[in-house]
């Protein structure tokens, strides 16, 4: 029984999660957390701000803090996509031109 | 409960974009609920400004993404992976490339392989002799990508970010022309 | 056999404070694989993930510590796992050719092996199923399933009793003699 709940374990091992999770969490804290997911943006950051006022300074920095970061990890992503796609692109390009 | 990616997406393609110059179709929407994976990044000049505040400029890489976005007015990514061939048609990426066909864009590269189905085609639009925005379209059988970037950008920086949070390295000509005739690294 | 613990998750539970970003950086990996785990659905995995880690960033601040943010990240995730099987119906059993694998390298064990039991896990029932990947991903014990769960101890020690039997059985069949 042991090993066969050995092989359980490793099949039941962790996965890594996407690389997306974080970005789109971090977003989605960033979109106000709107329950019909409509978001515009800098309303709802604006609207983050106003609310948390009366919750305290340190609170608002901690949200902000999120948002901010949230922001960062889309970046990331974003330039990640982009930088990746031009680095195949010259790639092809190059052993297009090489043949 | 709304899929949460699903609404994701509709609110993109609810929500007016502003400025954003290159608008990507409401269809894309369908490919996101057939994709196995996507990546949806919508980030306008306020939030690149959000995402700058919390760029150090004692940190070297923090650094680059600042510098490089200093004069960037929007970046755009839509990335959808599938799990078999024929989920997407060119009918859903022409009208991305219809807007690219535009004198204020030209065509810089355009590959494509018969052998693996890939395709990718790079615009950049200039302006007052700098580039002021650079799209990319990348299509393969199970994934298509869109990427919009407006505002002046400096190629060269997008290269240094290569090696940099987990971004690959891109290659310049120069360092491929020394690694032919030596050693691998 | 503790689960391996990352250094992200060591840092986070020794720092006195922590970001919320530390937290999901810590915790994400757990969440994921609970929920694509039991639900053999990736999509919807890294939508219940998104969706819990979004309710702990409103709850964060009344929790007290790392640890009690792990428990309390189990018990949401697993919670909303089983109700998004139930509301979704009569699709609660997957069928063992539909699930479609992340596409990750097998870092242990025998890959076909490991694929066929995780196939199997998902047939069981939603509490029986959660019991067992709560016990073999994240190696809680009997009574800490019991919180998480809010189940008494020994339905867990029943759930798990009969569960490994069944999958004893039809790996068996579908594989040969485990030794």
């Amino acid at each position: 029984m042991e090993d066969f709940e050995r092989q359980l374990r490793d099949a039941l091992a962790r996965k890594e999660q996407p690389p997306s999770l974080e970005a789109r969490v971090f977003a989605a804290i960033a979109a106000g957390e709107s329950k019909s997911w409509t978001f515009w943006r800098w309303e709802a950051l604006a609207a983050s701000v106003l609310a948390l006022a009366a919750l305290g300074a340190h609170e608002h920095m901690v949200r902000e803090r999120a948002a901010g970061q949230a922001a960062k990890a889309r970046l990331q992503l974003a330039l990640k996509i982009t930088v990746a796609k031009l680095s195949k692109i010259q790639q092809t390009v190059r052993t297009s031109t090489e043949e | 409960m709304l899929a949460i990616k699903t609404v994701f997406i509709a609110w993109i393609a609810l929500a007016p974009l502003g400025a954003q110059e290159i608008k990507l179709p409401a269809s894309l929407d369908r490919l996101a609920a057939k994709a196995s994976e996507v990546v949806d990044v919508t980030m306008d000049a306020n939030l690149l400004q959000l995402a700058s505040r919390f760029l150090s400029d004692k940190d070297a890489d923090d650094a680059k993404v600042k510098k490089l976005i200093a004069g960037l007015k929007g970046i755009y990514v839509r990335s959808f992976e599938f799990e078999k061939p024929g989920e997407y048609q060119e009918s859903d990426v022409e009208p991305v490339r219809a807007q690219l066909h535009t004198p204020a864009w030209s065509r810089i590269v355009g590959v494509r392989s018969l052998k693996s189905g890939e395709n990718a085609e790079v615009y950049i639009k200039t302006e007052n002799g700098k580039i002021g925005g650079l799209a990319i379209l990348a299509t393969q059988p199970k994934e298509l990508t869109i990427v919009s970037i407006e505002g002046t950008i400096d190629p060269d920086q997008l290269s240094e970010l290569g090696g940099h949070f987990g971004i690959p390295k891109v290659e310049d000509d120069s360092q491929h022309k020394n690694s032919k005739g030596g050693k691998d690294e | 056999m503790a689960p391996a613990r990352s250094a992200t998750e060591a840092k986070a539970e020794a720092a006195p404070e922590m970001t919320f970003a530390d937290v999901l950086r810590a915790n994400q990996s757990m969440v994921f694989s609970l929920a694509y785990h039991f639900l053999r659905d990736r999509g919807a995995a890294e939508e219940i993930a998104q969706d819990v880690f979004l309710r702990l960033y409103r709850k964060v601040n009344d929790l007290e510590d790392a640890r009690h943010i792990t428990f309390w990240l189990r018990k949401v995730t697993s919670h909303r796992c089983i109700d998004y099987v139930r509301k979704r119906g009569s699709q609660s059993s997957i069928a063992l050719e539909d699930t479609a694998e992340p596409s990750v390298i097998e870092q242990h064990g025998d890959p076909l092996l490991n694929r066929r039991l995780r196939q199997l896990i998902a047939t069981l029932p939603e509490k029986p199923r959660m019991v067992m990947v709560l016990r073999y991903q994240e190696d809680l014990m009997p009574e800490e399933i019991s919180e998480v769960l809010e189940m008494p101890v020994r339905t867990v020690k029943s759930h798990l009793q009969r569960s490994l039997a069944i999958l004893r059985e039809k790996i068996e069949r579908s594989m040969g003699d485990i030794r």
